[in-house]
């Protein structure tokens, strides 16, 4: 078989070691524990085991590895298959989502070290679990959504090249997990609310901008969104280094529709100049 | 919410975008300028022209203990120089980049201090590059206040040789400031050898990666295929400027002082007693008129000839 | 302390696609909504769905299709438990619903000349399911979510994320006036006035321990629920989806769409004597097997559907063959096959479920195919719901009048026999103003859910029947928010207080996530593919055992901030409770429909079971008592379901279409019997 997955890691039960940065808050006893996990390889259990069994593991069994007795750790997680961005945290000091972080890919051998982080561009809640409402409120900053008139039946919407539609479709499977921003040096942590006005964005903010000026319905509120991302905590923000396109998840094309926004921001400046509105 | 915007929160974009662009124009297109002339000091050599003035009847060029090739690298490079000097309203094109640079670089600190670099997590290459750019930037900007300063303002107390660049001397008192000493290396010029060195590389970078950044931030590469293709080109640019920027500092490293000294009394038709005299005299470096004058006269004569 | 406000409010529980398209009517109306939410909306369950969204368009409807088709055939897939009515409403509004989300923005796939792509999905021969790569469900829900956050901004939604609903507030007139949650994160529980409640929690997948569905949806908000007295129907009903990948934390659903677009279904074999035999080498490369030595279990069984039969009879061939050898490598798995199909349009039609599978398995299903095994996914049966016919339901209910094919095939002279639109009761539990409105609803799909109709009858619960929750607040409610005592909301939060208290004082030896897995064992292995009498009694008494277990249990976190260990351990006790009555319902069902198979009862018995199962939860005993109620039938009479031949009875298909066309449908439509309530 060429299952690539089971074939590097040992075969049997194996035991693989957890880190796990803690915390009861944001920056509240921040403390490591470690755990032994005992692991069956996917070929052999009843499925790949990855970071979430591990975690449910621990629940189960509260014990570290020194014997002493603790609390299940906490962690935000949803669908498990990598489409809600829930579980997303800090693993080997990547970030990325912890279901779709195969034990068999990642630590494939007898005592292989896994550590766990929570994000750090957002606030601790406790232990793994961060508050992204920064991100979801951001979206607000931009408009994100269609204006439509309601929802009383007025028709189709705008028809759409399969060619426009696969790139809207790539855009749209933005999950808002935060990978793009958690791995952006420009992107810093912000507790006070009140700031969240003028800090960046990030790429998956300026994505979505981009997704939402190309459906035709949506264009007609462009302005609002280029006028956003023309100010403080705009697209200018961008220091280029892509890290964004290199840490998502879902491949979505960042470091394009980033650039998309540059040049649409330019011309509408130059616009707004010459034509005084 | 309600707190009245900065001046620079309400200028965000356009201070952003002139930032962007003083990094181009005219800070680029002068360094690009700058380092085409400095490399004369190697490239001249192919100057055939430039050592016509010190030719004998015989078609020989003989000054002291140089011979032809030197005599066409000196050449070159102070007949370059004394073009640049030439220049009309030469004050407001240097005061224009003065003040281009002081807001590239007040900015750009300013911009960069808004970032964590975090290449330890992330070692991706644009990553690096990022984090390069923040670097660069601030070794630049060092490394531009010692040159202008020492070379252009005359702070000589930072130059080991203690010896004010001239402007009828350009290749010569540049080889002296940059080994730290007329002849041979001086301690202090070790260091100042690899301030140049670190600084020239560091503003290349600086640029061509500049370049290759502004593209996307004015949306000129969108997609990702002509981002990596305009990076080729910048990468071009940039590879193309270290030749120029390296050589150049070579040159003036290995520039024998004696000879080139000599060449360009020979240039300016003065013997070269006549120049240590004017040395010696207390006119401040800061004036560089006089020099000027004389340093023309010999190549306009020439030019005058053709 | 609730928070008086003169305002009219509405609360809705649950940020997936019902609970956002409710909020949107509501809010659109003008009432402030305050929506609830375990997690982040954006994050909520529907994300997982995959595969599309039904709904008649144009091209089918050139080739014979209708609403009406679709009509009948969700009662048909459904084996008819369905009442009628709403079913009716739901397919005549599809393609309205089509429209709107096209306008919100959804990328639905394209042909080439602009319009939007279909593809076929079980149960049907047409295509009629539209849909956005293999991500539809979270395409849609970003749609809604937009919507939502525009009337956030507005102020006329307020979202309550990370809190977790304990209970509804019911005053001592049994109407529901708020509910009582609590803020995860701080552990704050207080109580929230709202002239109505609208539930739309989704199902209880995580009562079978592993299932396709994300990890909160464990049941407990529906068990909250039917514990304060509402009723729940049908519960015995799950949908045990046939493609899912095994995992150790949870099954990955392969999406029916891999089967519309021709993903075939087989198991290595030998075939001697005309019979299939087990293959000599199960384990063998799949490619490597000749094409003889294939079983293509559902082509083979099903000539008509093939691969697109129903979910609940290909999960029962697929757990069948695994059962008698056939399965892959001699284990529980099968084949689904793409592997002939071109990688270009599986990545364009299908991109989504291809990267889960590599994501998690780690092999590419274009050049191998992919191996899967049936797993729980969705619940048909839910808080039992009311609504209100439309005015002319009655005359074909009694058989005065009955469906004219021509009018049927044309949407706009479609008679009045659905929903009553101006009602203010359509999918209002038997609690006053309480509502339930998606998955958690247990209308629309019988016994078994068609694939792609879920997303359908979720948001249509929130479009139209959201307009119901206005017509409430408006006639019912008026002004009540700031005049109501303040007592029996406070005895509601003390009531929560004293539950959490008295669960982080339990001090014995039992751990919440142990009794949960055994409970997911014991339901998965006695309650899905295949009942008895037998196992369902077994795991009665093991259900009753793991509550005694579970009064024995102690929490290792007795801490007062962000404790999940505390929030689980009481979704657990809530989900031993739901248990119960799958398991009651199942056993007292004596008969086999849709996808309640009971060997011991393998037929449909109209005659006593052509009925609602009503769980009732009795708070003495804890246990539910189940009732029935009979089913409204009054526009399409029950007839035997059979996937193995195209219909040959029923609403008009292309191949029978003329003749149909000619004749009234009055031999099997509008005379029917069935029971009004």
């Amino acid at each position: 078989m060429s299952n690539t997955t089971t074939s590097i890691a040992q075969a049997g039960t194996r035991t693989v070691r957890f880190r796990i940065k803690r915390a009861d808050g944001h920056k509240k006893n921040v403390r490591w524990e470690e755990y032994d996990v005992p692991v069956t390889s996917g070929s052999e259990g009843s499925g790949s085991a990855n970071v979430i069994s591990c975690l449910q593991h621990i629940a189960a069994n509260p014990v570290t590895r020194h014997g002493e007795r603790t609390t299940p750790i906490t962690y935000d997680v949803g669908c498990l298959e990598e489409v809600c961005g829930s579980c997303t945290m800090l693993i080997n000091g990547h970030v990325r989502q912890a279901c779709s972080c195969l034990i068999d890919t990642c630590a494939p051998r007898d005592g292989d070290v896994i550590t766990l982080e929570p994000m750090t561009k957002f606030p601790v809640i406790r232990d793994l679990w961060v508050d992204r409402a920064r991100l979801f409120e951001t979206l607000k900053r931009t408009s994100a959504w269609v204006p439509i008139d309601g929802t009383y039946h007025l028709g189709a919407g705008p028809m759409e090249t399969p060619d426009e539609q696969q790139v809207r479709y790539k855009l749209s499977e933005c999950m808002s997990c935060g990978c793009c921003l958690e791995a952006c040096p420009q992107y810093l942590i912000e507790e006070d609310v009140e700031n969240w006005d003028s800090a960046f964005v990030g790429a998956a903010v300026i994505s979505q901008a981009r997704y939402f000026n190309m459906h035709e319905t949506g264009a007609s509120t462009k302005k609002l969104r280029l006028d956003a991302l023309s100010e403080a905590g705009g697209v200018s923000d961008c220091g280029n280094a892509q890290n964004c396109v290199k840490a998502c998840p879902k491949e979505i094309p960042l470091t394009e529709s980033i650039a998309a926004m540059g040049r649409a921001v330019t011309v509408h400046k130059i616009k707004q100049f010459f034509s005084g509105q | 919410m309600t707190t009245t915007p900065t001046f620079m929160d309400r200028h965000h974009f356009l201070l952003r975008r002139l930032h962007s662009l003083t990094g181009i124009v005219p800070i680029g297109m002068f360094l690009i300028a700058h380092l085409t002339t400095n490399s004369t000091i190697v490239w001249g050599a192919i100057n055939t022209r430039a050592a016509d003035p010190l030719r004998a009847a015989d078609g020989v060029v003989q000054v002291g203990q140089a011979g032809e090739r030197l005599a066409r690298q000196v050449g070159t490079f102070q007949h370059e120089v004394a073009y640049i000097n030439d220049m009309p309203f030469l004050v407001l094109i240097e005061i224009t980049l003065w003040l281009s640079i002081a807001f590239h670089a007040v900015f750009g600190v300013m911009y960069a201090r808004s970032g964590r670099s975090n290449t330890r997590r992330y070692a991706y290459q644009g990553n690096w590059r990022y984090t390069a750019q923040r670097w660069t930037g601030y070794i630049g900007l060092l490394f531009i206040i010692y040159h202008i300063g020492t070379l252009r303002w005359g702070w000589t107390f930072l130059q080991p040789n203690n010896e004010p660049w001239s402007h009828a001397h350009a290749s010569s008192t540049l080889a002296a400031a940059l080994r730290g000493h007329e002849g041979a290396w001086s301690i202090g010029g070790v260091f100042v050898a690899i301030l140049y060195f670190t600084g020239v590389t560091s503003l290349i970078y600086h640029f061509a990666n500049g370049v290759w950044t502004a593209a996307i931030t004015w949306g000129l590469t969108v997609s990702e295929k002509a981002q990596k293709r305009w990076g080729y080109v910048c990468a071009g640019l940039g590879f193309a400027l270290m030749g120029a920027g390296w050589s150049a500092l070579a040159g003036f490293l290995a520039l024998d002082y004696d000879a080139a000294r000599s060449i360009e009394a020979a240039l300016h038709g003065t013997p070269q007693e006549s120049i240590m005299v004017q040395q010696d005299a207390t006119e401040t470096p800061h004036t560089p008129t006089m020099h000027i004058t004389q340093a023309n006269t010999p190549l306009t004569t020439e030019g005058g000839d053709n | 302390m609730a928070i008086p406000s003169s305002e009219q409010r509405v609360i809705v529980v649950g940020g997936g696609l019902a609970g956002l398209a409710g909020s949107i009517r509501v809010a659109e109306a003008g009432f402030a909504v305050d929506l609830f939410s375990l997690v982040p909306v954006k994050r909520s369950h529907s994300v997982c769905a995959q595969g599309g969204i039904n709904a008649c368009n144009e091209v089918a409807r050139q080739q014979g299709y209708s609403e009406f088709e679709h009509f009948d055939e969700t009662l048909y897939g459904g084996d008819f438990l369905q009442h009628q009515p709403p079913v009716f409403e739901m397919t005549h509004w599809a393609p309205k619903i089509i429209d709107l989300l096209d306008r919100m923005g959804v990328p639905f796939n394209r042909t080439d000349e602009a319009q939007r792509a279909l593809r076929l999905f079980g149960g049907s021969l047409y295509k009629r399911t539209h849909f956005s790569g293999a991500t539809t469900g979270q395409q849609l829900m970003y749609a809604l979510d937009e919507q939502v956050r525009r009337y956030e901004t507005q102020g006329r939604i307020t979202k309550y994320e990370f809190w977790e609903f304990l209970r509804p507030v019911i005053d001592s007139d049994g109407k529901c006036i708020g509910i009582v949650a609590q803020d995860l994160r701080t552990m704050q529980v207080r109580s929230f006035r709202a002239d109505a409640v609208v539930i739309a929690t989704g199902g209880p997948g995580l009562v079978f321990g592993k299932s396709t569905n994300s990890v909160m949806c464990t049941g407990a908000a529906a068990s909250r629920c039917y514990q304060h007295g509402v009723k729940y129907g049908n519960p015995e009903f799950i949908q045990v989806h046939p493609t899912a990948i095994p995992g150790a934390d949870k099954l990955r659903l392969m999406s029916e769409s891999a089967r519309g677009e021709g993903g075939r279904v087989w198991v290595p074999a030998m075939k001697k004597n005309g019979e299939w035999t087990p293959h000599p080498t199960p384990g063998m490369a799949p490619r490597t097997v000749p094409v003889d030595e294939r079983w293509y279990i559902l082509e083979e069984k099903y000539p008509a559907y093939g691969n697109i039969v129903p979910r609940d009879i290909a999960t029962r061939e697929i757990f069948g063959v695994c059962r008698d050898g056939f399965g892959v490598g001699g284990g529980n798995m099968v084949y689904l096959d793409l592997t002939h199909k071109p990688k270009e349009e599986l990545e364009r039609k299908l991109g989504g479920i291809l990267e889960i599978y590599r994501k998690f398995v780690g092999e590419d299903p274009t050049e191998v195919p992919m191996k899967i095994f049936p797993g729980v996914h969705y619940s048909m049966g839910g808080l039992w719901t009311q609504y209100t016919p439309a005015a002319e339901y009655e005359r074909y209910e009694s058989g005065e009048a009955s469906i004219d094919n021509t009018r049927v095939w044309d949407p706009h002279k479609r008679p009045a026999c659905g929903l009553d639109a101006h009602a203010d009761n359509n999918m209002m539990t038997n609690i006053d103003g309480l509502f339930a409105f998606g998955e958690v609803n247990y209308q629309y799909h019988g016994g078994t859910r068609l694939g792609a109709n879920a997303l359908l009858s979720c948001i249509f619960d929130g479009l139209f029947c959201g307009q119901s929750v206005v017509q409430y607040v408006t006639r019912r409610a008026k002004n009540l928010v700031a005049d109501r005592p303040q007592a029996v909301y406070d005895e509601s939060v003390e009531g929560e207080h004293k539950k959490i208290a008295e669960l982080m004082s339990r001090s014995g030896a039992e751990n919440p996530y142990v009794i949960a897995k055994e409970l997911g064992d014991v339901m998965t292995r006695e309650s899905t593919v295949v009942k008895d009498e037998e196992g369902l009694n077994r795991a009665l008494v093991c259900v009753s055992e793991l509550n005694d277990r579970y009064a024995q249990m102690s929490l290792a976190d007795t801490s007062g901030w962000s404790n999940q260990n505390l929030t689980w351990a009481r979704a657990v006790g809530d989900m031993l409770i739901l248990a119960d009555p799958i398991l009651r319902g199942g056993l007292a069902r004596k008969e086999s429909r849709g996808s309640h198979y009971r060997p011991d009862y393998p037929d449909r018995n109209d005659k006593d079971f052509l009925k609602t199962t009503i769980a009732t939860f009795d708070p003495v005993t804890k246990q539910s008592m189940i009732s029935y109620e009979e089913v409204e039938t009054g526009l399409v009479k029950p007839r035997v379901r059979d996937y193995s031949k195209a219909k040959a009875k029923g609403a008009p298909t292309a191949s029978n279409a003329p003749k149909k066309q000619s004749a009234p449908l009055g031999e099997t439509v509008g005379t029917g019997s069935g029971g009004a309530s």
